[in-house]
């Protein structure tokens, strides 16, 4: 079923539930209604309270959070320490990494899955089958955590910055997704392109590029939320570079480490030290931290949500 | 036109154009010399290979330039080439000449690469472009030849500096050879290969057929998945070694399978063995056992007839999806621990006593299935809201005819339209049996619970990362992949078999 057809399925369900509701409720229904509605109330409550609950921790008072003061309203409203978490070098350099990570991976990544997509429909291509699947291959076995680690360490890439962009950017399944949308483009807007003189290269950037939006915005979206998140490969191969951790890491090493909280309120420098001497709570700081690592993902989800949906269906009638 | 039309207009293959340049016959010679091109190919590609290997770096001559170096890092960074040297230099014992002459050699080579590369691609293109690919390959060779003998002058340079000893040189250019003569080999076979083709003026158009352009185009693709993907996999080695971190496999570490018989011949490691094991299957074993959930939670989700709410449950159940799992352990803490939301509320109802729910260590197994539950269930359960409204309608009316009840309907009508997508998933989540992943066990461990929730993924991580144990953690994570791959063609060969349909 293409998503064309579960959107039309969708509205169709609405004129049918529209129809249906004229149906007086039985007793049972009532019951079945309200035990439903209250299930997901609540299980959706679970999903929203904790992300609130962080929230008026870090805009009310540190005196009152540290009392425990603050539980279902925020209290004596500041911006404080986000002003704080401002001066914090350590917090701004992994907001950094990840900001460029996220953009330069993402960017590599979706175009990379474009162009190899679209060669891949290419008959033509020399060995198309055998290098097709060479790649897609590497989708079912792994090597693991260690060969990978010491892979990366042979070819120079650990404590760099690079090892977060360069390995991920061939993605065969990205790739095979942008395949099977590209075989369902009409083959003869290439033809007519080709026979205006069109090469591959062009066909592909003004033909195949601008047609394939859909699919790649999906892959766009779930490639930046993936390096956003990343975690792993900070710890595992930069662990030895704290200028490199990223946004997850960093606050990974806050959470954990009461120490390195002490040292991030006693200032590595001057500077840090009157600027958070100010909250001094592990508590404030770990939840403003936290906040700064989840505002971007909370502000972009709304926007992205038709394309995430959009992607767990192109996964699953990915053939 | 006349060519190219027809080939559309008979349609070969979809997605080919037949854009086909038709040579003539070829000659003898020109037949050799295509067979000699493949020499030159698989030499030119040695040889760029080679500039990446740091135990043949030919560069490397004397022992305190670090024996991680490549041939190529040598050339790419003079800092890290002479970062073990400072002293020597600062003192005048050694001449610092011989190592800028070093590392300018040392470059040359890579700019020899890039001709090779250029050389290599070219190599595929019609007579003319042979002829000149060549000839740009000749030129990488004599770049090859003069970064070998910067290197070797840089080396008599070295011995004749004050107190060469204090680098610890060695007698000659290492791997000198080896380099030499694959580099002639490669100039005498470019220069055959030359004369075998016909001349310039004779050689026809430059051009490329269409198979190679479009090869060339997906070669950096192939050349990062067997960099990223394949090459790991001679990791495997260390597997019957005994390694230890930073330093040089050599012949005499080899230990065979000891590593292998170590998993259940030492006690110690037997007991953390199935510990582990014991844990990612109960974890694994839990998701399977509650797979039907998000079916369930689809299903009952799309009883509710109001649109916004549905809408909004949809959108807020599925944001924690989105969220790593050291931002979970976040919330954990900021609800859970010490000082977080439960206590707080219990202190201020009057009840003081305070317990850091994180550190408690009793079902374990259980609370992390909720974590993930919690994290996973609205997003999984997006698929099956898409099959339920892709269920035809007329199913449910005819059933409500026949006097079906909601619950009826579920069981009669949903169920078995949805089954097909959960054994998949289900098919799916049987081949990753081993696979928790190790991100939510790494965060969520403590000194109290890491005994309950330590998984492969997770033991191979401490074992290797943290402990520095290589060969075995290369070993778990070796029979691991292993034992993965079985898992999932066995689950495809189930599903052909039953479904007729493959999951891979």
């Amino acid at each position: 079923m293409s998503f064309a057809d579960y959107k039309a399925r969708r509205a169709e369900d609405k004129r049918f539930s529209k129809t249906t509701t004229h149906i007086k409720l039985s007793w049972q229904d009532v019951v079945f209604n309200v035990l439903n509605y209250l299930f997901f109330g609540l299980f959706t409550l679970t999903c929203i309270f904790p992300f609130y609950y962080i929230f008026i921790n870090t805009i009310s008072s540190p005196d009152l959070v540290v009392k425990g003061a603050i539980t279902f309203l925020p209290k004596n409203l500041t911006i404080q320490n986000y002003v704080s978490m401002g001066n914090v070098n350590d917090l701004w350099n992994s907001f950094g990494v990840t900001i460029l990570r996220t953009v330069l991976g993402t960017a590599l990544m979706v175009f990379t899955s474009g162009l190899a997509g679209y060669l891949m429909t290419k008959q033509e291509m020399w060995h198309r089958k055998f290098w097709y699947r060479f790649l897609v291959i590497t989708m079912y076995f792994n090597a693991g955590l260690i060969p990978a680690y010491l892979n990366l360490l042979m070819l120079n890439l650990t404590d760099t910055f690079w090892v977060y962009i360069i390995p991920g950017i061939v993605s065969p399944y990205n790739i095979i997704l942008v395949k099977t949308y590209v075989e369902s483009i009409p083959h003869e807007i290439e033809e007519s392109a080709f026979m205006d003189g069109a090469g591959y290269w062009t066909i592909f950037s003004k033909i195949i590029w601008p047609l394939s939006k859909p699919i790649l915005a999906t892959i766009t979206i779930f490639g930046a939320v993936g390096h956003w998140n990343s975690f792993q490969d900070s710890l595992i191969y930069n662990a030895n570079t704290p200028e490199l951790y990223t946004l997850q890491h960093r606050l990974y090493v806050y959470l954990n480490s009461s120490s390195n909280l002490g040292a991030l309120m006693n200032g590595a420098s001057a500077g840090d030290s009157a600027a958070v001497a100010g909250m001094l709570n592990t508590k404030v700081i770990q939840y403003t931290i936290s906040m700064v690592t989840i505002i971007p993902i909370l502000l972009v989800y709304p926007f992205m949500q038709r394309y995430f949906e959009k992607g767990i269906m192109l996964g699953a009638v990915k053939g | 036109m006349s060519k190219t039309s027809a080939a559309v207009l008979l349609g070969n293959s979809p997605g080919a154009y037949g854009r086909k340049k038709f040579e003539a016959e070829k000659t003898p010679a020109e037949k050799l010399a295509d067979i000699l091109l493949w020499g030159v190919r698989i030499l030119l590609i040695a040889e760029i290979v080679l500039l990446f290997f740091p135990t043949l770096n030919p560069a490397r001559i004397c022992g305190k330039i670090n024996k991680n170096m490549s041939l190529f890092t040598c050339g790419t960074s003079y800092d890290t080439l002479i970062s073990n040297l400072g002293r020597a230099l600062q003192r005048g014992w050694v001449d610092e000449a011989a190592f800028k002459l070093l590392s300018g050699a040392s470059m040359l080579s890579i700019v020899a690469a890039v001709f090779y590369i250029v050389g290599g691609c070219m190599s595929l293109g019609s007579k003319k472009m042979k002829k000149i690919s060549v000839l740009v390959t000749t030129g990488g060779t004599a770049l090859m030849l003069g970064c070998l003998f910067g290197i070797k002058s840089a080396h008599g340079q070295l011995l004749l500096s004050e107190r060469p000893d204090k680098v610890v040189p060695f007698e000659a250019v290492p791997h000198f050879t080896l380099f030499l003569v694959l580099t002639i080999i490669l100039i005498v076979l470019c220069l055959a290969v030359f004369f075998l083709l016909p001349r310039f003026s004779d050689a026809g158009e430059m051009y490329m057929e269409d198979r190679f352009k479009l090869f060339l185009m997906m070669l950096p693709v192939i050349v990062l998945s067997f960099l990223f993907a394949y090459l790991p996999l001679l990791g495997w080695r260390y597997a019957f070694y005994d390694y230890k971190a930073g330093e040089t496999l050599t012949a005499d570490k080899f230990v065979g399978f000891k590593w292998f018989t170590e998993l259940v011949s030492s006690a110690g490691t037997k007991k953390d063995i199935l510990r582990v094991i014991k844990n990612t299957l109960a974890m694994s074993g839990l998701g399977i056992a509650t797979s039907w959930l998000p079916m369930v939670f689809a299903m009952f989700l799309t009883e509710i007839k109001n649109n916004s709410f549905r809408r909004f449950v949809q959108t807020f159940t599925t944001i924690p999806n989105f969220i790593s799992w050291v931002l979970v352990y976040a919330i954990a803490l900021a609800i859970f621990s010490t000082d977080g939301f439960i206590n707080t509320l219990l202190k201020s109802m009057g009840n003081p006593a305070t317990t850091n729910y994180l550190m408690d260590s009793s079902h374990m197994w259980l609370k992390m299935l909720a974590w993930g539950t919690w994290k996973g269930l609205g997003w999984s359960a997006i698929i099956y809201i898409a099959a339920i409204s892709g269920i035809d309608q007329s199913l449910f009316e005819a059933a409500t005819v026949d006097g079906a009840g909601r619950f009826q309907k579920m069981w009669y009508v949903t169920i078995p339209s949805l089954i097909p997508t959960y054994m998949v998933l289900l098919l799916m989540s049987v081949a990753n049996i081993l696979t928790n992943g190790m991100d939510q066990y790494l965060v969520f461990s403590n000194a109290k619970n890491a005994q309950f929730i330590e998984v492969l993924d997770l033991y191979v991580y401490n074992r290797g990362i943290g402990s520095g144990l290589i060969p075995l953690s290369t070993v778990v994570g070796m029979l691991k992949s292993l034992i993965s791959v079985i898992l999932l063609f066995s689950a495809n060969g189930i599903s052909k078999a039953v479904r007729g349909e493959s999951i891979v």
